[in-house]
């Protein structure tokens, strides 16, 4: 995880659930699956807090035609990669907002506005974030997203996030959350805990 | 509302119609162009140039060069590191109905060095013309489309020489996705010839430039409908004493193009023999050391057949010349024998709708900021409203 914020794109669609970056790919840049990231609104007054949980890459005729051959020339490869107009697209869940008065684990007031700047959370913001864990519930409840795997990469990467001594408990608190939380799904829970245990 | 498909049913079948039976026509055509193209590169070289003489100056047909008319050349060597450069443009023409009156020109370009395996640099350039001098010409009359155009292809050789120039030491080449010879040059028409003349002789100067970096130069034009070749193979075929305007004229080989001939004589990776354009355009280009050669040239396996141009001090230096023979052929290699360069070049400098949108909002913003109403003629505004009505389709 960088230890400073790093520009990750621009918002280009977004709602109250969520919003959509796109970017110039960039491998430095390039956001994670699970990560979280930030955007401003309220003309600065809030930022937006988003979980990243789907990250694309747009195709056209052109990469088509180019894929389909045997051999590419390096070149024209790395111009594929690195110049030609087709942006990164990322799409984020909106798990809550920071202000005036800290970090929020709720829907935002507003979402942010189209070509905002996104920002990759800081260590210390992310850690911040995390010591609540309200926001597992609005991942549950998402729809159409692989939930259960977001959740497991999403806490996963907030433990590397803390201090090697404190990984361990913080994965046990949360995984005691989670078992709260879908304790009437025991197959589900029993997935996740698995997951968090294996990638400890 | 559009088109009225119903009565364009009829028209459409009597079109497919004659379009089948010309290509068969053509088909007869060919193989006695290609035997007259034979018989002409038999002729003494001399006796050729003397009915071309005869011809006059309005005759417009390739002239040929030292290379025997017939024959075909293979590729040479790849060469183990190339730069190639490419440029195209794109432009928003003045329009009289829009807020304001302006034109822009967009310019891509893109470098890509073969055999390095870096990524291309590229390059946008974007120029906004709204000065008086630049809408009106001295007597007063607005700009027409062909300047526009003019200037484009004046801004797209600037391109290329700059490029070309600050890789001067390297082996490059630089194609341009368009003829060499400025033919808007011919046609922005009367009221502005002496700035077209002052846009000639800068493109003239640009050229010299490139001649300079010792970079090649080729004019790449894809699917050519040029029929010069087949013009001097016609003229090749008359009797000294029967060459005049008319007979010149009166071809036997209308509806054919010197590219179905090549299609059939170039194997793969050939070109044809070098020729020059008659054009009398090509006299301003012959002064400035810069006469506008061409062949034809088979870039890949599937009969695409292009035809290149090439200034005279291309056309006389043989490393060069094969080097826009093989540099031309290795950037066709990954796009279906058109060149990769000329592909990304076009990318960046053409104007999506979407991207164009943005540019009138932002104007229309500046206009306002400046206390300036913008407003769209009654004309354009009434386009915009019929334009978005959805016509019901069965």
């Amino acid at each position: 995880m960088p230890e400073s914020p790093m520009m990750i794109g621009r918002v280009t669609r977004c709602g109250t659930r969520g919003f959509v970056g796109a970017m110039q790919i960039s491998e430095n840049a390039l956001p994670v699956f699970g990560s979280l990231c930030q955007s401003e609104a309220q003309g600065g007054r809030s930022h937006v807090v988003g979980l990243v949980y789907d990250i694309s890459i747009t195709d056209d005729q052109f990469a088509r035609q180019l894929a389909a051959l045997d051999e590419v020339p390096q070149e024209q490869i790395a111009d594929g990669q690195l110049n030609r107009q087709v942006p990164v697209e990322f799409s984020a869940l909106a798990v809550g907002f920071n202000d005036d008065e800290g970090f929020h684990q709720s829907l935002p007031p507003q979402p942010p506005l189209t070509l905002a700047s996104i920002y990759s959370m800081a260590p210390g913001d992310a850690v911040d974030f995390t010591s609540q864990f309200h926001f597992l519930q609005t991942i549950l409840n998402a729809p159409q997203l692989p939930v259960d795997e977001l959740l497991t990469t999403a806490l996963r990467l907030s433990a590397q996030a803390r201090p090697e001594e404190e990984r361990e408990r913080f994965l046990l608190q949360a995984g005691r959350e989670v078992a709260r939380l879908l304790a009437q799904d025991l197959t589900r829970l029993e997935n996740i805990l698995r997951g968090l245990h294996a990638k400890e | 509302m559009g088109i009225h498909l119903p009565s364009l049913l009829p028209q459409m079948q009597e079109f497919g119609q004659a379009l089948y039976e010309r290509s068969l026509e053509l088909s007869a055509t060919i193989p006695k162009a290609i035997k007259a193209l034979h018989l002409t590169a038999e002729l003494d070289h001399s006796d050729l140039q003397s009915k071309i003489k005869k011809a006059g100056n309005r005759w417009t047909g390739a002239i040929p060069t030292g290379e025997t008319l017939n024959l075909t050349f293979p590729s040479p060597a790849t060469p183990q590191s190339l730069h190639v450069i490419g440029a195209d443009g794109s432009q928003i023409y003045p329009d009289r109905h829009a807020a304001a009156f302006y034109y822009l020109i967009n310019i891509g370009s893109i470098v890509v060095s073969h055999g390095s395996g870096e990524a291309p640099t590229i390059q946008q350039e974007s120029k906004l013309f709204y000065k008086l001098e630049d809408l009106y010409d001295e007597a007063g009359h607005p700009v027409q489309n062909a300047y526009v155009n003019l200037r484009r292809d004046v801004a797209e050789m600037k391109t290329l020489a700059e490029r070309a120039e600050s890789l001067a030491s390297e082996q490059t080449l630089a194609i341009l996705d368009n003829s060499l010879l400025l033919w808007m040059a011919l046609q922005t028409g009367g009221s502005t010839s002496r700035e077209t003349d002052r846009t000639l002789q800068q493109y003239l100067k640009l050229l010299d430039r490139l001649h300079s970096s010792e970079a090649g130069l080729a004019g790449f034009i894809d699917r050519p409908r040029s029929v010069s070749v087949l013009a001097l193979i016609h003229l090749a075929g008359l009797p000294n004493d029967q060459i005049t305007q008319d007979t010149v004229r009166l071809t036997p080989f209308r509806g054919l193009t010197d590219r179905a001939i090549f299609t059939k004589l170039l194997p793969p990776g050939h070109r044809s023999a070098l020729f020059i354009s008659a054009s009398p355009l090509n006299r301003d280009f012959r002064t400035a050391g810069h006469e506008v050669h061409f062949f034809y040239l088979k870039t890949d396996a599937d009969d695409t057949v292009v035809r290149v141009e090439i200034p005279t001090w291309v056309a006389q230096d043989p490393e060069l010349l094969n080097r826009v023979h093989a540099g031309i052929l290795q950037d066709c290699q990954t796009t279906g024998g058109f060149p990769y360069t000329l592909v990304r070049a076009h990318e960046l400098a053409v104007i999506p709708p979407q991207e164009r949108a943005a540019f009138e909002e932002m104007l229309q913003r500046t206009l306002l900021g400046h206390g300036l109403r913008p407003t769209q003629s009654q004309k354009a505004l009434t386009k915009q409203l019929t334009g978005q009505r959805k016509q019901h389709r069965l």
